[in-house]
């Protein structure tokens, strides 16, 4: 169960009107919805770090498909495992990005593997980066990609404290579909019942 | 009115009519009465959902400051709170006030507690609902009428305007009252002074499937702030079964007051025409 009130369309203020018009809107607008005037620019730049940019949509889910793992959010590792598989990460590449197996078994290209490293340093540990991880991401990822990056990373760390510390529950949709595709949901076990 | 004032959009939509020029503050949801049809489900055992006295003065001094006009001060019962008089004496120094109470509270030397508020810019808002002692107590509870009946005079003797509040369950016409507006009248009360509204279904009144029922553009949009945030009027901020309505919520922000003051104001710009002028809530 969440631990909060999840809003819907005949509970929510006024002002939230416009995000449930479409029927639901999911569990982290329903929280949100709590603090209407959070919507917009809370929702504003999740869309601009976690949609479309610079940065491939294949890039952009290694950065919030490895940070949700780093953080242990469950409802954002569900749901951007199915994301991932969707942009056409493969199956091996998914389960490494979340953590079930190692890196190498699934990544060799000398970029990506510089990129997840520094993934791992800016939402996995604290204080300065290692000189070895940024000097090797720095020698394939331009600036703007990598502050790009850092703000996807930024928001994705906001979602996972977000939903893992009010347990948001992950759609039965979501589920159902991770169990199709052979993913390990027990995981979920807390949070299956929920949605 | 500043400059300032003078130059807001509130000030403007205000002007033009199509914001209201007051501001409601909740000072609190619990109460020494548990009337039938309370919007907020008050009784003494409510939480008390306190707004702190520098939250008012601060609503009241930025009120003014927006082009705001008036405000309104209720509860639960704000004469439940010690410091109140005082700190309307000093939102009054902004803007006229209009507190509302049961005017249980005032037996005996407590009478001077409410006399504190003569004031030119201030004035008492007094429920009274029949001229019937039992009908008025039936919804109001014990002893409630002959308490009203008793303060309202003294208060008055001691300087302070007062008006009554009647609610009902029937039309707001009804030859029925009039033995109540004679009632208000002999109590020194100018007719001008003696509100009748209906009950709004919300609250405990929708618990008890009572009076009328009201969307948002039913209810007048005076901006509304409480210790939850901010709402759309003053009927917005109701409890249901313990839990907060959260329906006509603007915005969890109340200062700056300009915050839900302007989201208030882009409501009203995308908002169809109203019709609280035919239920006549107020
Ligand atoms: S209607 Fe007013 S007096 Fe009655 S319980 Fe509610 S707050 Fe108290």
């Amino acid at each position: 169960m969440p631990r909060i009130q999840l809003l819907d369309a005949s509970t929510a203020p006024m002002t939230a009107e416009s995000y449930f018009a479409g029927g639901d809107p999911g569990p982290i607008v329903a929280a949100l919805a709590n603090v209407p005037e959070l919507l917009g620019p809370t929702l504003g730049f999740i869309g601009a770090a976690l949609g479309p940019g610079a940065t491939t949509t294949r890039h952009k889910e290694f950065a919030i498909l490895r940070t949700s793992a780093l953080l242990g959010c469950r409802y954002c590792i569900h749901a951007h495992t199915t994301v991932a598989l969707d942009v056409g990460l493969a199956d091996v590449e998914v389960r490494a990005l979340r953590g079930e197996m190692a890196l190498e078994e699934a990544f060799t290209e000398p970029s990506e593997v510089a990129l997840i490293r520094w993934i791992d340093a800016m939402a996995g540990a604290t204080g300065p980066l290692p000189d070895d991880v940024w000097t090797a991401a720095r020698g394939f990822w331009a600036d703007h990609l990598l502050v790009e990056l850092s703000a996807t990373i930024g928001a994705t760390m906001f979602l996972n404290r977000f939903a893992t510390g009010f347990e948001l529950p992950t759609s039965a949709g979501v589920l159902e579909r991770l169990e199709h595709e052979g993913f390990d949901t027990g995981m979920a076990a807390d949070t299956a019942g929920a949605s | 009115m500043t400059d300032v004032a003078i130059e807001s959009p509130i000030a403007q939509a205000i002007a033009e009519g199509t914001l209201p020029g007051r501001v409601w503050l909740y000072t609190n949801y619990h109460c020494n009465l548990a009337c039938s049809y309370c919007l907020t489900e008050s009784s003494p055992r409510s939480e008390r959902r306190q707004l702190e006295p520098s939250t008012m003065l601060a609503v009241a001094e930025q009120a003014k400051e927006l082009g705001f006009t008036a405000l309104g001060v209720t509860g639960g019962e704000p004469f439940l709170l010690p410091w109140l008089p005082e700190t309307v004496l000093e939102m009054a120094s902004h803007l006229p006030v209009v507190v509302l109470t049961n005017a249980t509270l005032f037996g005996g030397n407590r009478i001077e507690h409410g006399a504190l508020l003569a004031h030119p810019n201030i004035s008492v808002q007094i429920s009274l609902d029949s001229d019937q002692p039992d009908v008025n107590d039936m919804a109001r509870g014990p002893d409630n009428f002959a308490k009203v009946i008793e303060a309202v005079p003294r208060l008055i003797d001691r300087g302070v305007r007062v008006r009554i509040a009647t609610t009902t369950g029937g039309s707001l016409d009804a030859p029925e009252l009039d033995p109540l507006r004679d009632l208000v009248a002999g109590l020194g009360v100018a007719p001008d002074d003696h509100l009748v509204r209906p009950i709004v279904r919300r609250g405990r009144a929708d618990e008890m499937a009572l009076g009328v029922r009201a969307q948002a553009r039913d209810i007048p949009s005076e901006l509304t702030i409480t210790a939850d945030g901010a709402f759309w009027g003053s009927f917005g901020p109701t409890v249901r079964a313990g839990r907060l309505d959260l329906d006509l919520l603007l915005t969890r922000t109340v200062l700056p007051l300009s915050v839900p003051a302007n989201a208030l104001l882009g409501l009203l710009g995308g908002m169809p025409e109203g019709n609280d002028a035919n239920l006549g809530i107020r």
